[in-house]
Order: structure tokens, then sequence, then C-alpha cells
């Protein structure tokens, strides 16, 4: 077990490695990458930041807890962006172009190889404007508890799980229906649901927000559990949630490569 | 349908905080009628799949064979734009009008001609951009992202993620003046009556200006980059 996990680990740095040195080859994309994460940030910021101009609250939050909901937003998403994004933006392509047949005859994991393959180092810059962000709208919130910041080393990887799971299942549909660039597109539609605070919306969409279509844990509970009292029930639920969910994309890629007909072949 | 419906379910948040009927001196329902007509032209002044296309033309070297039509690349490639947007905004226009009759939303839909005129014409401005940035293909091998760039930071500006006119001075004056606010803000500002036909014309002006400078821009561009082709992909 420790032996194979220490070959996956390797064969991760080594396919990092190689993602950081490809990304360096195109300078102009490299940064025109974080260029487009600053916009994607800054359109968030000044659209709350316009609305609290107008309203005290929206939710439950007002503007200094609407800050740390954003900081935490782009923190979790940065870290999407780097080590999986890309990968999971790919599998159309790689179905119709026949490059999944490549991954498949590989002595390794054809999910880890799918989801893990390319790393997306351009966003590094962006993972620290985001911390940063993060920190500075922490630091503007009076009486903070900082020890509370301990929650998110369980809750960062556990919407990292949950982001990577809903996405994957989008993108793993392109082998079962060849062309799915339309439920690509409904994935970001559907990921936006999480990249607003859960106590907007009316009690029964946030119910199916955090078990049906679990966007709303991506965000909506790390930043909870930073800024109000904590309540174990709401906390503890993305623990219950990453085992089903990481089982479920195994079963449903084992059972989306049914469909696979090998387009090279 | 999803985006339109997440941007009124925000809007409904804002109005339960802000405890007021009113916001800016306009109504919960005025605020969810620009939201509903904003994702609409939104989807109008936006070129994603074209200038993509553009791009790619350039970076691969199939461009070769538009060059030689008696066309002009940029004309090429408005030509499939236009008719592109003009049979999806008639078919969607459905929607929102739909939505306005059953929820009653307040829009005056004998503006909406002119509002998405003033759309349409923005979408040379649009499409012009979009040639300024396949130009860049001709220098870089890989430029997708700085579309991606481009259409965030005119998303910013056009109106969709809330009205302008909500921005604080000097900010809201500025970014109405420029051309960007007629993509989405002018257009549903004036059907949703948050403005009057005054504001529309300076839209025109202000595209028109920005057609004037950045076709300058382009046709220089292209000019520049010609000359440093080769035609690899002939």
């Amino acid at each position: 077990m420790i032996k194979t996990l220490k070959k996956y680990f390797l064969l991760y740095l080594a396919m990092f490695k190689a993602s950081f040195i490809a990304d360096l080859e195109y300078r102009a994309n490299f940064f025109s990458r974080i260029l487009t994460d600053v916009f994607w940030y800054i359109a968030q910021i000044i659209t709350f930041e316009v609305l609290y101009q107008h309203t005290e609250k929206i939710g439950d939050w007002n503007v200094k807890e609407m800050r740390v909901f954003l900081g935490l937003l782009f923190v979790i998403d940065a870290f999407y962006m780097i080590i999986i994004h890309e990968n999971l933006e790919n599998i159309t392509e790689k179905v119709r172009k026949g490059d999944l047949d490549l991954l498949l005859a590989k002595p390794v994991n054809s999910q880890f190889m799918l989801t893990l393959q390319k790393a997306n180092t351009a966003i590094f810059g962006n993972l620290l404007l985001g911390s940063s962000w993060l920190i500075y709208s922490l630091m503007g919130l009076e009486g903070f508890n900082y020890a509370r910041l301990l929650w998110l080393i369980i809750l960062f990887p556990c919407s990292l799980i949950v982001i990577y799971s809903m996405r994957f299942m989008f993108s793993a549909s392109a082998v079962i229906f060849t062309r799915s660039e339309n439920l690509q597109f409904l994935w970001w539609q559907v990921y936006r649901l999480g990249m607003r605070p859960d106590s907007m919306y009316t009690p029964y969409v946030k119910y199916v927000l955090l078990t049906l279509i679990p966007v709303g844990v991506i965000v909506s509970i790390p930043a909870r559990a930073l800024l109000n009292p904590p309540n174990l029930t709401y906390l503890l639920w993305p623990l219950i949630l990453v085992p089903l969910l990481l089982y479920g994309t195994h079963r449903f890629w084992n059972f989306a490569l049914k469909f696979y007909s090998s387009a090279s072949s | 349908m999803l985006t339109t419906g997440i941007e009124i379910l925000l809007w409904v948040a804002v109005f339960k905080g802000a405890k007021s009927a009113t916001i800016a001196g306009f109504s919960e329902a005025n605020y969810l009628s620009y939201a509903l007509w904003s994702a609409f032209f939104a989807r109008i002044a936006t070129s994603w799949m074209y200038e993509f296309k553009m791009v790619e033309e350039v970076s691969s070297g199939s461009i070769n064979s538009i060059i030689v039509r008696p066309m002009s690349f940029y004309e090429y490639y408005l030509s499939q734009l236009m008719g592109y947007k003009v049979v999806t905004t008639f078919i969607s226009l459905i929607i929102p009008i739909a939505a306005v009759f059953i929820f009653d939303l307040p829009t005056d839909l004998s503006r909406l001609p002119l509002a998405t005129l003033l759309c349409f014409y923005y979408l040379f401005l649009v499409h012009t951009i979009s040639f300024i940035i396949s130009t860049m293909a001709f220098h870089f091998t890989k430029i997708s992202s700085l579309t991606v760039a481009k259409n965030l930071f005119m998303w910013i500006l056009m109106g969709e993620l809330f009205p302008l006119d909500l921005l604080p001075e000097p900010y809201k004056t500025w970014v109405i003046s420029l051309p960007f606010a007629s993509g989405t803000f002018t257009p549903v500002a004036y059907i949703t009556g948050r403005i009057g036909l005054q504001t529309v014309i300076e839209g025109f002006m202000s595209v028109t200006i920005g057609l004037v400078v950045l076709n300058l821009i382009g046709a220089y561009l292209w000019r520049r980059g010609l000359n440093t082709y080769v035609g690899t992909g002939a």
C-alpha cells in the first residue's frame, strides 16, 4: 500500500515538474492567465462592494464577512485550477482525438492520470493574490479567533474533493456522449451557485445545494467555520460527503468506460 | 436561465438585507427585470467562439485560405458573427419577453428595438477587439487566455454584474461614458426605465469613437502581423 502511494506521489511530482516547464514555454499565456484571474477577482469583489453600499447584509453576512467568503473562494478556486481544472477541461478533447487510449494503456490508474496529469502552475500567482485577500479580510474582522483557521486543514481538502468529484462526473460524461460541451457549460453554471453564500438561498434551495448538488459545501461551509460559532453537524457533513463522492466518481468512471469505443482504432 | 436565476436570488437577498423598498430609487421588480435582461444582452454582446476561431486561424496557418478570398479576414468573420448573433438573438428573445409577461416585470418593450440596435452596433466594436487579439497570434504561439482576460475585463465594464449607476461618483460617470456600457448597461437600463434616450445616443457616439480608434489600431497591427507572417499551414 505504502509502496503504491509512494509510486503515485513520485509520478505526480514528475508530472508537476513537466507541467511547470511546459507552462514557462508560453510566457505570454503564462502571464495572461494570471491577469485573467485578477479580473475575475476584481469582478467578484466590486460586485459585492457595490451591493454593500446599498444594503447592510446579504444572507447572514455583512461586508467584512463577505470579504472572508470571497477570500476563501479565491484560494479554493486557485488550488482547484492548479491541480485539477485543466485535466478535466480536456477530457472531451481526449475522448474525441483518441488520446484517452494512451492513458488507458498505461500501467497506472486511468482516473488518476486523467485527473492529475497536467498541473497549471501559472495559477500560483493567483493563489498568492487570493491568499493575500483572505489574510487582509481576516485582519478586518474584529475579535476574530485565529484558532478557527485550523478547521481549514480539514475543510480545504474536502472542498477540493467536492469540486473535483462534481466536475469529474460532468467531464467523464464525455466518454458516454462523446460531445458534451453543453454539459461542461452547465457545470460552470452549477459551480456559480456555490460561489455565492448559502444563506442567500431559500431553505429548500440551500438544502439541495448542501446535499444533492453539494456545491454549497465548497466555500460556504469553510466560511461558516471561520465566521460563525461552530456547528458540528454542519462542519462534519463534508467528512461524510467526501468518501461518498469519491466512491461515486470511481464507480461512474468505470461505468462510463463501458461506453468507450476508442476513437483512434 | 440558471445564470439569471442566480442573479435574481442575489437581488432578492440584497433587498431582504436592505430592509428598504427601493435601492437608488428603483424597486425590487426593477432590479429583477435588470437581472433578466442583462443576462440576455450580455450573451449577445460577447464573442467567445468566433474570437477563438480567429486566433486559431492565425496561429495554425489556416488563415492562408481566407487571405486569398475576395473578402478580408475582418469582414469574413464579421459576417459569420453577425449572422449567428441575429439568429440566436431572435430565437432567445422569446424567453425574457415571456418572463416579463409571466412575472409582470417593469419593461418598456417599445424601447427594445433601439436597445437591441445599440447592442448590435456594440458588436462591431467587440469584433474589432477580437480582430486585434487575433493579430497577436502572429507574434505569440498561445494566446487563448488573452481572450478570456479581455472578456472578463469587458464583463466588469458592461454592467451585467450590477447596474453601473450603482457605482459611486466619479466612477459611475467614467464607466458609463466608456463604450463597453453600450453592450449591456445602456440597452438594459433603457428598456427598464433607468435612463433616457440621451444616454442611448451618447452610447452610440461612444461606440463610434471606439470603433474609429480600434479599427485604426487593428489595421496597423494586421499589416505588421502580415509582414512577419509565414504561411506555416500552407
